[in-house]
């Protein structure tokens, strides 16, 4: 193995079982077989298994930061598992240089009547810290932690915010040479967020490596120069951060967009939605700045209640962009026919290029009741412009003095 | 500082390539580096036991009392025959209940050992034989302060222990190591089938009445028969003999039970390394 290579993944795969009943058995077989020193002949798929992850490479090196992505099933976790040791790949080989540490839950280890002073240090020993380390490192851990007073509290008794500093806390104390991260940030605060990615840059610039999973493709973006994306257990694209991100919003839009089957009363039901271009002209989007009609064809029978028109706009990653509504513009929709179109215009759209989709919904007014919703079931492509991040375009200009 | 990292390479069946020679090394590699971890494991279980309870410790003493109350009343009133024994009866069932429990109570914390700990085995890679070690010393502690019971006892009755009280470290090294050697066992067997965690305590009492605990080993029928083979019958029977005679009557039933224990320990510890990363999979 190279010099610099930490990690090792070797054509990687591992099989899940769907039926419970069934992995009882195959877990009997299994252990029965190995109890004996026999190979339970891993390779094979038996009936109702199949692949989580599938023939995975790759490498890290020290001081090289991978960022993992894909939508939830893909194999994310149970590809980290692997990399910790929690469970071994059913083919293929992984070599692991120096000590491993694994931020898949934070605060698994917690006993929750145990105080945090306690809970540190059996979480510091469950990860692998001896006493003196701990000793050593407890004021830091506190310190990093903040929680002030509740040190000598129950766990029970801390906000999901504070368990989750503590965990974090005690976890990336235990400086391993490779850090595995599974999306356990969400849960803090923005400020606290913010500390722990300031920590991971730190432990970085030291020359820690480190694998950092998270649906928060930004925070990908700010950590990791290089991503692997995941696909049903394939490894799709393993390169620049930027190019994976692209790829994974295009497998995601191919997967939100399409009938998801309707939900509502049906009243007044969605039949047709069209985007018209400045020209008038039906289309699938427009350019950065152009003026843009979403014309929503309806079709109703015997409507008594008020009906209020819903459109929201979506980024392809599941950020709402932006929600009109006819009831919050003052717009009273009360004399429809039984069969027509309403038209939302859009002046100078500005949106950054990109693929968005949007949601169509007929509501009651003053409640919450449907009529007839289409969530997400369409697309809005804005073109041209040069590719900067974000999502809207701002009107500016440049002076120089 | 990259020369001296440990290498480890995780492989399909990665427990069963080596030789038997690494194997055991490495079973003792993991337990002698996580001693402090044992410690901490035990203290947990421990302080969390006892923190939400007014009584605390004091329930080591309340459980055994009562269950040996009951056999004090059951003695009393002729229901139950204990046989000739020579100390008062309290003494007698204070020291059998004392080493049974020391078993029972171990066996029943170790075989939960890793199914109560499944949410933490499946998120944190950390040595699991520790868990087990951990969890018989809920069993220790209550077996101490049942001794403090039972030097209670000896004073109130007056009563002199004889000299082989000394020897007795023999006997509760051989429960343990037959305890952790079922208790590897049942925690692996746990994890996968459930039923272990209900199966348990119902077959450990009927285990107890089946061994000499509360009253004399009988020299006939089938109950001898099945007590011939019952290894906690000859450690019962040998810290009692330890205690209230100063040897061991059957002391050859009691070595081959001890040699008994120590190779149930061994093989299921090394069944236990073998497959403990399996049943992480299906816990």
């Amino acid at each position: 193995m190279n010099e610099d290579v930490l990690l090792k993944v070797d054509r990687v795969s591992k099989k899940y079982c769907k039926s419970l009943k069934q992995s009882m058995l195959y877990g009997m077989t299994d252990i029965g077989r190995n109890m004996f020193r026999l190979s339970s002949n891993p390779g094979e798929l038996r009936k109702n298994e199949f692949w989580a992850v599938n023939d995975v490479s790759f490498e890290l090196k020290r001081g090289e930061t991978l960022g993992l992505i894909g939508s939830n099933g893909s194999g994310k976790t149970s590809l980290l598992k692997m990399l910790n040791g929690i469970f071994w790949p059913d083919k293929g080989e992984i070599t692991i240089k120096g000590r491993v540490g694994a931020l898949i839950a934070v605060g698994a280890g917690f006993h929750p009547v145990l105080t945090g002073r306690e809970n540190i240090y059996v979480n510091g020993a469950i990860l692998g810290m001896n006493k003196r380390e701990l000793d050593k490192k407890f004021d830091a851990i506190v310190d990093f932690a903040d929680i002030g007073d509740f040190l000598d509290t129950p766990v029970k008794y801390y906000s999901s915010g504070m368990f989750v500093r503590l965990g974090f806390a005690v976890a990336v104390h235990c400086n391993p040479d490779i850090l595995l991260v599974d999306e356990v940030l969400a849960v803090g605060d923005m400020a606290f967020q913010a500390k722990c990615l300031d920590r991971m840059m730190q432990y970085i610039e030291e020359g820690g490596s480190v694998i950092f999973v998270s649906h928060q493709l930004h925070q990908v973006d700010k950590l990791c120069r290089r991503s692997l994306l995941m696909y049903h257990g394939d490894s799709l694209f393993d390169g620049e951060t930027e190019k994976a991100v692209d790829y994974y919003r295009k497998s995601l839009y191919s997967k939100e967009v399409g009938p998801k089957g309707r939900v509502g009363s049906g009243e007044i039901i969605v039949k047709d939605v069209q985007i018209l271009n400045s020209s008038g002209k039906v289309s699938d989007g427009c350019c950065v700045g152009d003026d843009l009609t979403i014309r929503v064809h309806y079709e109703t029978r015997g409507l008594t209640d008020e009906v209020v028109l819903d459109v929201a706009l979506y980024s392809i990653d599941g950020g709402i962009v932006c929600s009109m509504r006819t009831d919050a513009d003052k717009f009273s929709l009360n004399k429809l026919n039984s069969k027509g179109f309403i038209d939302l215009r859009i002046k100078s759209l500005n949106l950054l290029p990109n693929i968005y989709v949007y949601s169509v919904n007929f509501l009651k007014k003053n409640g919450y009741a449907i009529f007839d919703s289409h969530s997400k079931e369409y697309k809005l492509v804005v073109y041209g412009g040069e590719k900067v991040k974000g999502v809207c375009s701002l009107m500016h200009e440049w002076v120089v003095n | 500082m990259s020369d001296q990292l440990r290498i480890t390479k995780y492989r399909p069946d990665n427990s069963i390539r080596q030789s038997y020679v690494a194997t055991f090394s490495e079973i003792f590699r993991e337990i002698s580096e996580n001693r402090w971890l044992i410690f901490q494991l035990f203290k947990r279980d421990f302080t969390a036991a006892y923190k939400q309870s007014i009584m605390g410790l004091v329930w080591a003493f309340v459980i055994p009392l009562v269950s040996i109350g009951t056999f004090i009343v059951l003695n009393r009133s002729g229901v139950f025959v204990i046989g000739d024994i020579k100390v008062p009866y309290p003494i007698y069932a204070v020291l059998g209940m004392a080493f049974w429990q020391l078993f029972s109570t171990g066996l029943l914390a170790s075989s939960q050992a890793l199914v109560l700990a499944g949410p933490m085995i499946t998120k944190i890679n950390f040595s699991k034989k520790s868990l087990v070690f951990a969890s018989i010393g809920q069993g220790l502690v209550s077996f101490c302060v049942q001794l403090v019971l039972l030097i209670a006892l000896f004073l109130f009755f007056r009563i002199m222990p004889s000299h082989g009280v000394f020897l007795l470290p023999v006997v509760i090294l051989a429960i343990i190591f037959l305890t952790l050697g079922m208790g590897f066992f049942l925690s692996l067997l746990n994890g996968v089938i459930r039923d272990v965690a209900n199966i348990l305590p119902m077959f450990l009492t009927f285990f107890m009445f089946l061994t000499p605990v509360l009253y004399e080993r009988r020299s006939y029928g089938l109950l001898n028969t099945i007590n011939h083979f019952n290894p906690m019958n000859y450690f019962i029977l040998a810290a009692r003999d330890l205690v209230l005679n100063g040897q061991i009557k059957e002391w050859h039933g009691f070595l081959y039970s001890a040699i008994a224990a120590i190779v149930i320990f061994i093989l299921s510890l090394y069944v236990f390394h073998l497959t403990e990363t399996r049943i992480t999979e299906r816990v």
